[in-house]
């Protein structure tokens, strides 16, 4: 063994070391609060369980997987969820990007422009979910807005064909802020040098913009994306309150989390409930695998 | 980026101020809620400067609820504490997963990702029976353990890492720094921006968390103010003018942190020389 | 690459940041541990949880509990509040064993804690001179199972006919309505749409399309909500009958609202509003009109006939008591003391519902009261808002798709049939 190789393996050996200090307090506290939970739920998902009063496991294997099978309900959640998905995160995404390349340039008021921007993300959702009824009231705002230029008016809160997009404007206008700051944070490492390169290279703003800035965006996207993704996903609370926790008119606002919650707390179905969740999770990582291919993250080494 | 769009300045500035007022009107409109009575709120006109303006509702809060301030303390001392030991423990992992080289830094990744896809609804429940088990309901460790790290934004730091300059800590190894110290002394202080998005998320993350201290806590003296002003809202009536008065007196220390941290954003910082 | 500029960039700031930080930290984290151990002297301490419908009935609660720990010094009592998720959070405390020594317990969700064991049964402690008699007797089923009791009905509200009498007057109508048949009539008469746009800007009643108000419309024509075994049974031809009048008069006449189409959050605030003439209401709404619109001139009727019978439902809640409590004694003094004829004659005033206690609604003259009179007679014929364990599934299913119906996208009669089945299967699994 050369004195180098010797070397080298001492240093990964140290190197190795210290990654795993950096991640002792994460490994602990997730272990615990997240993994540990997780575990549970996995194991309960295949069993019938009683939790309240006379605790009962009873094994039942595969029933409850078995059981979504037959459950329309699980589909017309899921195609709901999907589709709230994909419209939302794409949209949010981008105004989120445009809102954060406005801030970032350097014009007079950005500042105040920031702090107006992310209003909506520091205003208790109690509050935002009135003042959206509010807004979406057939005399609200926005209808008479919309008959002020001739548009026809809805039914925001009542109608279930536009309440799911009312809820998806709310999610987006709430939301986009909150990526916007991202986006902000991660404006500022783009080293100004590669920009000062491009320049002199006779780069144009917008060719900046494709070749510098938005490669540079793209692990910060990717997390952005991620996260968009699993926030929709986890929709429940607009549809709660929209619903009044029955995910109706007809399942229009069925999404998989308030089915999930049904099942957990209106009808103590753990089992069921847990197994639905593992469901989820299944799709959200598939979905969260392809998107990394696409974004085609560099690895590591 | 300087000028990006030169020509195109004023339709920018439209744009923003349009973006600005949709987001401004709904805030205004609870504001000046806040001022209204409760009859006035339910008549249902959509006027912005109330017809009679009134104090009562901010009064009213803090007399009728004399544990408001006790509550605003709770809430204040939890979310402190949880933003910084997030800000330690987030940044480290996420940078020993962009940065450094360790068996299973793939797989942790992943399982990090896949408990971020677990909702919160579900694991309430174990979670709950574990605190339970170590003795931690009604108590500040309680809210705060659980919490101290948090998956998405061990997630977002790092994706931020890996964009870092390997340069700076190669120079800083040559210059017989280690890991850690490297860590310290170099990449953290360097990455402010995504720190100081990072504070903001979880300050405001931990002061509107409301599933969480609403099962762990059950001493009213132990609420934070998101359980506590739950309590505005009846069971068949809601009182908006309560409600509204206490989530500005809510609102208004997340904003201000945002604001504070904000100036990270506009600062900047670089990492390469020519601008110091 | 020059590394003087790291440096410099690092003097100011990270070393002290950190440690400035941790030890604020610590400070902190010790400061609060301190905060905890403070208070251990109190000689019993029992928890009693609920929510409150509002802040002045809270203080007439606060009054009551102050009273009570006055008559017994070595008893303290914790309240608690909770007005969001009240059930998940005690059926999860449940779980966990450290759910409260009283709280409140709604009548429609008794059956499945009964069931499970969780709740202390009361026979034993009640004594004679309690007067447990004096309970209307209705509400003592709701909290009876196999002979034992489990809670004790600590108020109630039945619903009743609402109407605006300025508008009846406007529309020329004496006399509110008596039967169904009037009451189509009538809201057909109070619908005005005085600037003609087709949008009427004031419907004749308002109508919550949720199983807890519409249960009784379901049993007007002898339809059933459930069968014997739990399982759901509404969508025969008798039980659809009464629901179809509603998707009548909301689609055919459009003489009645959702609170969403006029732009209310609930029928209260719409009747308060003056955009609906009529709404079928519980106590509760009574304090709220009077205290929010007191310009509103309204009047309270009984719900009008159907099908030449009284219907109408009726809410109520009761105080229970945790099998696991530590201090059962106390807590039952608490129980006893807040449902004695006292206890509730001092905080039954606020009006927000009608007390238990029929010697209490007598004293406070209810039955007498012009607005109450309609609600306390209703206790007599009204529908307990209670089934099976299962009736939380099949309510969900129940509002889901009769919604659906109300605003046309379905027939009634199917809508119905796809709630049962779906209720039906879930039912069948969860067995």
């Amino acid at each position: 063994m050369t004195l180098k190789s010797e070397f080298l393996k001492r240093r990964n050996i140290q190197e190795a070391l210290s990654g795993y200090l950096f991640m002792t307090p994460t490994l602990i506290v997730l272990g615990i609060f997240l993994v540990l939970p997780v575990l549970y739920a996995i194991v309960l998902a295949f069993h019938s369980v009683n939790l309240l009063g006379e605790v009962s496991y009873r094994f039942t294997g595969l029933k409850n997987f078995m059981r979504i099978q037959g459950d329309e309900r699980v589909a017309i959640a899921l195609k709901n969820t999907m589709q709230y998905v994909a419209i939302v995160v794409p949209i949010q995404t981008l105004l989120a990007l445009g809102l954060a390349l406005a801030l970032n340039a350097k014009i007079k008021g950005r500042s105040l422009f920031r702090v107006a921007f992310f209003l909506p993300t520091v205003t208790s959702s109690a509050v935002l979910t009135l003042i959206f009824m509010w807004i979406y009231n057939s005399n609200g705002l926005l209808n008479n807005v919309l008959s002020f230029f001739s548009l026809p008016t809805y039914n925001w809160l009542g109608d279930p064909e536009v309440a799911l997009r009312g809820i998806m404007i709310m999610n987006i206008w709430a939301t986009a802020p909150l990526f916007m700051v991202i986006y902000l944070a991660a404006l500022q490492d783009v080293p100004e040098s590669l920009y000062e390169a491009a320049s002199i290279d006779g780069a144009t703003g917008w060719g900046k913009f494709w070749c510098i800035t938005l490669p540079f965006l793209r692990p910060v996207t990717f997390f952005i994306v991620v996260m968009g993704i699993i926030g929709t996903f986890q929709l429940f609370d607009q549809s709660y309150i929209f619903s009044n926790g029955s995910g109706g008119p007809n399942n229009a606002t069925l999404t998989i989390v308030l089915l999930i919650y049904q099942y957990a707390f209106k009808n103590l179905d753990m089992g069921y409930a847990l197994a639905l969740t593992l469901v989820l999770a299944l799709v959200i990582m598939t979905v969260t695998i392809i998107q990394r291919q696409f974004f085609g993250e560099e690895r590591l080494d | 980026m300087k000028k990006p769009f030169h020509g195109s300045i004023k339709v920018l500035y439209i744009g923003l101020i349009l973006y600005g007022i949709i987001t401004f009107i709904p805030f205004i409109w609870a504001l000046s809620a806040s001022f209204k009575s409760l009859a006035e709120i339910s008549s249902g006109g959509s006027n912005f400067i109330p017809n009679s303006f009134t104090f009562d509702n901010y009064k009213q809060i803090f007399l009728q609820e004399p544990r408001f301030g006790r509550w605003l303390f709770n809430s204040a001392i939890v979310a402190l504490i949880v933003t910084f030991f997030n800000l330690l423990f987030n940044s480290m992992a996420g940078y020993a997963l962009a940065r450094v080289r360790f068996p299973g830094n793939q797989f942790l990744f992943f399982l990090i990702l896949a408990v971020l896809v677990v909702p919160a609804q579900i694991t309430l429940l174990p979670k709950f029976l574990i605190l339970k088990s170590l003795g931690w309901l009604n108590s500040y460790q309680g809210l705060i353990v659980p919490t101290v790290v948090n998956a998405t934004f061990i997630f977002m730091m790092r994706q931020f890492f890996l964009n870092f300059p390997k340069e700076l800590e190669e120079a800083a190894a040559l210059d017989g720094l280690n890991r850690f110290e490297t860590f310290f002394q170099v990449v953290l202080p360097l990455a402010k921006p995504a720190l100081a998005a990072q504070t903001i998320f979880i300050f405001m993350g931990s002061w509107n968390e409301f599933l969480l201290p609403l099962v762990v806590m059950s001493d009213p003296d132990m609420f934070t103010l998101p359980i506590g002003l739950n309590a505005f809202k009846g069971q068949y009536i809601t009182y908006w003018n309560y409600i509204m008065a206490a989530s500005m007196v809510f609102t208004l220390p997340a904003l201000a942190i945002y604001a504070f941290f904000n100036r990270y954003f506009i600062q900047g910082v670089t990492f390469t020389g020519g601008k110091s | 690459m020059d590394l003087p500029l790291w440096r410099s960039q690092v003097r100011f700031g990270m070393k002290n940041w950190v440690s400035r930080w941790t030890c604020f930290g610590l400070f902190l984290l010790l400061f609060s541990c301190q905060l905890k151990s403070r208070n251990a002297n109190a000689p019993i301490e029992i928890t009693l949880s609920g929510w409150q419908s509002n802040p002045n009935e809270s203080k007439l609660l606060a009054s009551v509990i102050n009273d009570f720990e006055i008559k017994h010094p070595n008893i303290k009592v914790k309240r608690e509040v909770i007005n969001s998720q009240y059930m998940d959070v005690i059926k999860t405390r449940l779980i966990g064993d450290v759910a409260p020594d009283v709280f409140y317990l709604e009548a429609f969700e008794a059956p499945m804690l009964m069931k499970s064991g969780v709740l202390e049964p009361l026979n034993a402690y009640i004594t004679p001179s309690y007067d447990l008699a004096d309970f209307e007797p209705s509400l003592l089923t709701a909290f009876q199972q196999n002979g034992k009791l489990y809670g004790v009905p600590k108020d109630f509200s039945t619903l009743a006919l609402f109407y605006n009498t300025t508008a009846f007057q406007n529309a020329k109508l004496a006399q509110p309505p008596k039967t169904w048949a009037e009451l189509t009539q009538h809201a057909k008469q109070l619908t005005v749409d005085t600037n003609r746009d087709g949008k009427p800007d004031r419907y004749g009643m308002g109508i919550a399309p949720e199983l807890p108000r519409q249960l009784f419309m379901i049993q007007a024509f002898g339809g059933r909500l459930t069968d014997h075994n739990n399982y759901a049974s509404f969508a025969t031809p008798n039980a659809v009958k009464g629901l179809q009048l509603l998707v009548d008069q909301y689609r055919r006449d459009r003489t009645v609202a959702q609170p969403s189409d006029v732009g209310a959050n609930s029928n209260s605030e719409a009747f308060g509003q003056g955009k609906i003439a009529m709404a079928i209401e519980g106590a509760w709404a009574i304090p709220y009109l009077k205290e929010t619109f007191p310009d509103l001139k309204f009047a309270i009727a009984e719900v009008p006939t159907l099908n030449g019978k009284k219907g109408t439902m009726a809410f109520t809640v009761a105080y229970v008591m945790n099998r696991q409590s530590k201090h059962k004694d106390a807590a039952w003094k608490l129980i006893e003391f807040l449902t004695s004829k006292d206890g509730m004659k001092s905080w039954a005033t606020e009006g927000l519902a009608l007390p238990s206690r029929q010697s209490v609604a007598a004293a406070l003259k209810y039955d007498r009261d012009p607005l109450y009179a309609p609600l306390a007679t209703g206790a007599t014929y009204a529908t307990i808002w209670q089934s099976g364990e299962t009736l939380p599934t099949v309510m969900t299913s129940f509002d889901n798709q009769f919604i659906s119906a109300l605003l046309g996208q379905q027939p009634l009669k199917d809508a119905m049939k796809k709630a049962q089945d779906t209720a039906n299967r879930e039912i069948y699994w969860s067995n």
